[in-house]
């Protein structure tokens, strides 16, 4: 992969080679052609070469083939999420808010939601861990059919209490309490992210915690490196990449949701590490109802220093 | 002490090419059994490329004429190699000691500065540490000796990989 993979403003491989019906969910045939003159158009060579070499049918992307690369490709990414301990981060956060959850009075069971879960490492990895509490219902969604495929039959083998359901997550019979995602925000441009954030503001819906790249000079650079090193698949080592370069800012983020979603109290974490100006990989959206936001202040305690909050 | 050096760094190096090859194939939440069989597979592979120039080493010594100039040579080229390889290996090792510190920041942040950029520049300290052995005792042997111990270093990832395109390993 080249360096020249940072100069591209996107979109990723990933979001063109599939297309789901919003509303009825159902997979809708790509045409091969349409994703090579959309790239063409933008002159991002390297995404042609990696599209030329999936199979079609009738000039119809093979749906069986993308989905073999998608499953390659989150099982790379999730090699970066270990490295990085991103369960584990996810799990320091969400802790104080469902402590602060539970001080409040709301219902059993908290239903905790990831948006977007692909092969659901973090809710694996939260299931496995055991450490957020019998009270609490883990859920994985996605509109992918073979991605929570093999969500389900992975955490089958390891006998993980947890699901995994092709829906959308904000039309889901059990609401949740809780929704997070990692690395979907900046799939989402201008009105669409707008519109994201405006679909948590729902009754039952006490928080959310979103993480994704956080946007830094270094980001692109240092992306693409760990990308050259640690993948293979070409795919998820061109998204990766692409994704660090599309990475909102964290003010921006912040703007938009405070103007979305303004019934959570909304703030952007992890944006340095300790008190240094050093930027972290990820950042993480973080919004929570008035009522609860005291209480989770609390429960971060001094951890909340450390992770360069703004607000 | 020498030869003794090379072999410690060459089985410790292809047990973690073992463990980068398995990696992000297996998307299991626990499995830890699995990457400790990717680790003893790659240094039980690693002592296949040590068994190899070790016994051309031994064949070239044995047809030499003076076996103890030649040795000497050798040992030369090893003491340099050791000079490039040694300060790599301790900045590892140094790291994997940071790293054992149960703080997702502190983890995160030896990746971020050197398990990634180190992994990254490796093939280039793998032919410096050759380059720098060799440029001291020029000579068809030496080189041809030093060739083929870096491309067993710089191959062993494609070798797992490719037996692993075949179902020998899993």
């Amino acid at each position: 992969m080249s360096l020249s993979t940072i100069t591209h403003r996107g979109p990723e491989i990933s979001d063109a080679i599939v297309s789901f019906d919003p509303i009825t969910l159902q997979r809708k045939p790509v045409k091969k052609a349409d994703v090579l003159v959309q790239f063409k158009e933008l002159r991002n060579h390297e995404a042609v070469r990696i599209v030329e070499r999936i199979p079609e049918r009738d000039g119809v992307l093979d749906p069986a083939a993308v989905d073999k690369i998608l499953i390659t490709s989150h099982c790379e990414m999730q090699r970066m999420s270990e490295e990085f301990q991103h369960g584990k981060r996810v799990a320091e956060l969400l802790k104080p808010i469902l402590d602060a959850l539970r001080d409040g009075g709301v219902q059993n069971p908290i239903r905790i939601v990831d948006i977007g879960c692909g092969t659901g490492f973090v809710i694996r990895w939260l299931a496995a861990s055991g450490s957020l509490g019998d009270d609490v219902e883990l859920m994985g969604v996605d509109f992918n059919v073979a991605l929570l495929n093999e969500a389900n039959r992975l955490a089958a083998i390891e006998n993980l209490r947890c699901k995994f359901q092709v829906a959308n997550a904000f039309r889901l019979d059990e609401p949740a309490t809780v929704f997070i995602s990692t690395g979907i925000l900046h799939h989402f441009r201008n009105e669409s992210l707008s519109y994201l954030l405006q679909q948590h503001c729902r009754p039952e819906t006490c928080a959310f915690i979103h993480f994704d790249f956080h946007s830094s000079p270094m980001a692109p650079l240092g992306s693409w490196l760990f990308h050259v090193v640690r993948m293979r698949e070409p795919l998820a080592r061109h998204d990766g990449v692409l994704s660090a370069v599309r990475a909102h800012k964290s003010r921006y983020l912040l703007e938009v949701t405070r103007s979305a979603a303004p019934e959570f109290v909304s703030a952007i974490y992890g944006t340095r590490l300790w008190r240094m100006p050093i930027p972290r990989v990820f950042h993480s959206l973080v919004g929570i109802r008035p009522k609860f936001h005291d209480a989770f202040i609390r429960n971060m305690g001094p951890r909340i220093a450390s992770l360069g909050k703004i607000e | 002490m020498i030869a003794g050096l090379l072999w410690l760094l060459a089985t410790v190096d292809s047990a973690f090419i073992g463990y980068r090859e398995a990696a992000g194939r297996n998307a299991l939440i626990r499995k830890s059994a699995y990457f400790h069989r990717a680790l003893i597979r790659g240094a039980l592979f690693g002592q296949i490329a040590v068994l190899i120039v070790g016994v051309i080493t031994a064949v070239v010594l044995i047809s030499s004429r003076d076996a103890g100039a030649l040795f000497s040579k050798f040992e030369l080229v090893g003491v340099r190699m050791l000079t490039v390889y040694i300060p790599y290996a301790l900045i590892l090792l140094i790291t994997f000691c940071i790293r054992a510190v149960p703080s997702v920041d502190i983890r995160s942040i030896t990746s971020v500065l050197i398990f990634g950029p180190f992994t990254f520049i490796r093939p280039v300290i793998v032919l410096a540490g050759a380059v720098w052995g060799v440029v001291a005792v020029p000579g068809a042997i030496t080189i041809a000796l030093t060739v083929l111990i870096v491309s067993l270093m710089l191959g062993l990832e494609y070798a797992l990989s490719w037996l692993r395109s075949r179902g020998v390993i899993s």
